[in-house]
C-alpha cells in the first residue's frame, strides 16, 4: 500500500509585506500504487510544493496529504526524494553517499554493501564507488542520487525535475534509463518537471498545472497510447518523433498556453 | 589535479622567493657592514644578530635558552588555543544551530566581542599574576572569537537541500548534525582556526611584554630594555618561525580532515 493522496490540499504563504499569496488552490490527486505520475507546469505553480508536501518537507494549509493510507507528518526513508540538484554530501564518496539512509536506519553491514553493489551496478556507476561526487559529471551525480533513492527500497519515489539541471543528450539518456528501471522495480512515482515532452515519454498519467493561483488544469491518461504503440520496445528518440507523441505534446502545451493566456 | 605546467610554475616562483630573499639578505649586510650607512643601534649587522643567537642557545639569555623560551611560549599557544577549540567550535555550532541559543548567547557575544584581547590583559594579570594562566586565559579569549563566528557560519551556511536530504534518508537529528552539519561546517571552521592561530601569536606576545618570567616574549623584552638588537631581531625571527610552524601544522591537519576538498 503506497498510493499518494492529496485530499483538498491548499497552500498559502506569508508575503513579507503583509497578506496571504495563494500558491496552490484546493488540489485534489491520487497516484495509485505502482503508478508513473508526472505533474507538469510553469515555475510557480505548485507543482514542487505539493512534491514536497508527500515528502514531508512542507505541510498543506488546509486539507491532507497520506502515503500509504497514512498521513505525512515529516520526511521518512519509505518516501524517497531525487532533489533537482542532486543534494549528495560532497565530502562521502559515491558508496557512502548511497549507502547514508542504510546506515541510518542499522542496516547490517554485509546487507547494506551487497544493496549498494546492486545498484551502482543497475545505474552504471561500477569503478567510481570510491570517488567523491565532485569528481563525477552531472549525469553520473544524478545517477548516485536515484541509486540512493532506489536502495532504500522505498514504497514512493518523490521526483523534482531530477534532470533538470543535465545537459540534452544525459537528460535523454537518463530518461531512458529512469524507464527502464522503473519497469524493472515498479514503484509509485510522483515526478515533477517543467519539460512536456518528459513527462509524456516517462508517465502513466500527466498532471497539467497552471499557476496564479497554482491548481491542476487537466489530467490525462498516457497508458492506452504507450501501450497501443508498445513505446518502451522503442528508443526514446523515435518515440517522440511519433506523430501520437508529438500530438500529445501539443495538446498539453496548449493547454498550458490557454491557461497562461487567462491570466495575461 | 596537478597539470604539466604546474610544478614548473611552482618551482619558477620558488626560485624567484628565494632570490628576492638573497637580495634582501644581502642590502642588509651591505647597508650595515659593508658600508656602515645605518647605525649599529639601529638596525644591528648579520654577524650581531648571529652572536646574539649563538648566545642565547649556548649559555641563554633573559633566564633560559631560546629552547626553552620557545617551548615555554609554544605550550602556552596550545594550551590557550586547544581551550579554545573545544569551547569555541561546539559553541558556534550549537548557535549556528538552535535559533533559540543564538538569541541566547549572542548579545552575551555581541556585548564582549568589541573589547581587542590586548585590553585584557591588565585584568587577567590581575586575576591571574604573571604566570601562565593568565596568559592562556587571553590567549584563549583571542582564539575564542574566531572560532565561535566561523563554526556559526559555517552551520549557516550549509546547504539546506542537503539537510533536507538526509532527512528523506531517515536521518535522526543526532545524525544529521554529525554527518551533514560539522562536515559542511569544516572549511569555515578551518578558516576560523587560521585565524585564531595567528591571533594566538600576537596576543602571546603582547602579554609576554608586559610580564612574563619566561618565553620568547620575555627575551624581546629584555633585549628591548639592555638595547641590545642583535637580540631583539633573534626574538622576533623566533617567533615568526614558531607561528609560521603551528600554521603549517594546523594545514597539514586541515587538508587531512578536508580530504574530499582536495580534487576540487
Amino acid at each position: 500500500m503506497s498510493e499518494i493522496v492529496f485530499r483538498g490540499v491548499t497552500k498559502t504563504f506569508r508575503l513579507p509585506k503583509g497578506g496571504d499569496f495563494l500558491a496552490i488552490d484546493t488540489t485534489d490527486l491520487r497516484i495509485e500504487e505502482r503508478e508513473f505520475v508526472a505533474i507538469v507546469g510553469p515555475s510557480g505553480c505548485g507543482k514542487t510544493t505539493l512534491m514536497r508536501m508527500a515528502a514531508g518537507l512542507e505541510f498543506p494549509s488546509t486539507g491532507s496529504v497520506e502515503v500509504g493510507g497514512r498521513a505525512v507528518r515529516g520526511p521518512g526513508p519509505e518516501r524517497a526524494v531525487v532533489f533537482q540538484q542532486f543534494a549528495l554530501m560532497p565530502w562521502k564518496s559515491v558508496r557512502e553517499n548511497i549507502g547514508f539512509g542504510l546506515m541510518c536506519k542499522g542496516t547490517p553491514r554485509a546487507e547494506a554493501e551487497a544493496a549498494i553493489a546492486h545498484y551502482v551496478e543497475l545505474m552504471g556507476l561500477a569503478g567510481h564507488e570510491d570517488s567523491f561526487p565532485h569528481q563525477l559529471s552531472g549525469g553520473m551525480q544524478q545517477r548516485v542520487a536515484i541509486a540512493r533513492a532506489y536502495v532504500m527500497n522505498p514504497a514512493a519515489l518523490l521526483m523534482d525535475e531530477p534532470f533538470g539541471a543535465l545537459d540534452a543528450q544525459t537528460r535523454i539518456v537518463m530518461q531512458e534509463e529512469l524507464v527502464r528501471l522503473a519497469r524493472r522495480n515498479p514503484r509509485t512515482v510522483l515526478f515533477i518537471t517543467h519539460s512536456v515532452e518528459e513527462a509524456v515519454y516517462l508517465a502513466d498519467r500527466v498532471v497539467v498545472m497552471g499557476r496564479k493561483p497554482g491548481r491542476i488544469i487537466e489530467t490525462i491518461d498516457i497508458r492506452p497510447l504507450r501501450e497501443s504503440e508498445a513505446w518502451e520496445s522503442q528508443p526514446i528518440e523515435e518515440v517522440m518523433d511519433r506523430p501520437s507523441f508529438t500530438q500529445m505534446r501539443s495538446r498539453i502545451w496548449k493547454l498550458l498556453k490557454a491557461r497562461e493566456a487567462q491570466n495575461a | 589535479m596537478a597539470t604539466g605546467a604546474a610544478p614548473a610554475r611552482f618551482h619558477r616562483a620558488f626560485f624567484v622567493g628565494a632570490l628576492t630573499i638573497v637580495a634582501v639578505l644581502a642590502l642588509w649586510w651591505v647597508a650595515t657592514t659593508g658600508t656602515r650607512w645605518l647605525n649599529p643601534l639601529r638596525l644591528p649587522a648579520p654577524s650581531e644578530v648571529w652572536a646574539a643567537l649563538q648566545q642565547i642557545l649556548d649559555r641563554g639569555y633573559a633566564g633560559a635558552t631560546l629552547w626553552q623560551h620557545a617551548m615555554h611560549s609554544l605550550g602556552l599557544v596550545a594550551r590557550g588555543f586547544a581551550v579554545a577549540i573545544v569551547t569555541g567550535i561546539p559553541l558556534g555550532l550549537l548557535m549556528g544551530w538552535s535559533r533559540r541559543a543564538e538569541a541566547l548567547i549572542n548579545p552575551i557575544f555581541l556585548l564582549l566581542r568589541p573589547i581587542p584581547a590586548l585590553a585584557w590583559i591588565p585584568l587577567a594579570i590581575v586575576w591571574f599574576g604573571l604566570g601562565d594562566t593568565g596568559k592562556v586565559f587571553v590567549i584563549w579569549l583571542t582564539a575564542f572569537v574566531p572560532a565561535v563566528i566561523n563554526a556559526f557560519t559555517g552551520v549557516r551556511n550549509v546547504d539546506p537541500v542537503l539537510i533536507a536530504a538526509a532527512r528523506t534518508q531517515g536521518a535522526s537529528t543526532a545524525q544529521v548534525i554529525r554527518h551533514v552539519v560539522i562536515p559542511g561546517s569544516m572549511p569555515l571552521i578551518f578558516t576560523g582556526l587560521r585565524l585564531s592561530l595567528q591571533a594566538s601569536w600576537t596576543t602571546l606576545v603582547a602579554a609576554e611584554l608586559v610580564g612574563a618570567f619566561f618565553g620568547l616574549g620575555r627575551v624581546l623584552n629584555i633585549a628591548g630594555q639592555d638595547i641590545f638588537p642583535g637580540m631583539i631581531i633573534v626574538g622576533m625571527v623566533a617567533v615568526a618561525v614558531c607561528g609560521a610552524a603551528t600554521t603549517w601544522l594546523l594545514g597539514l591537519l586541515e587538508r587531512r580532515v578536508l580530504n574530499w576538498r582536495q580534487a576540487i
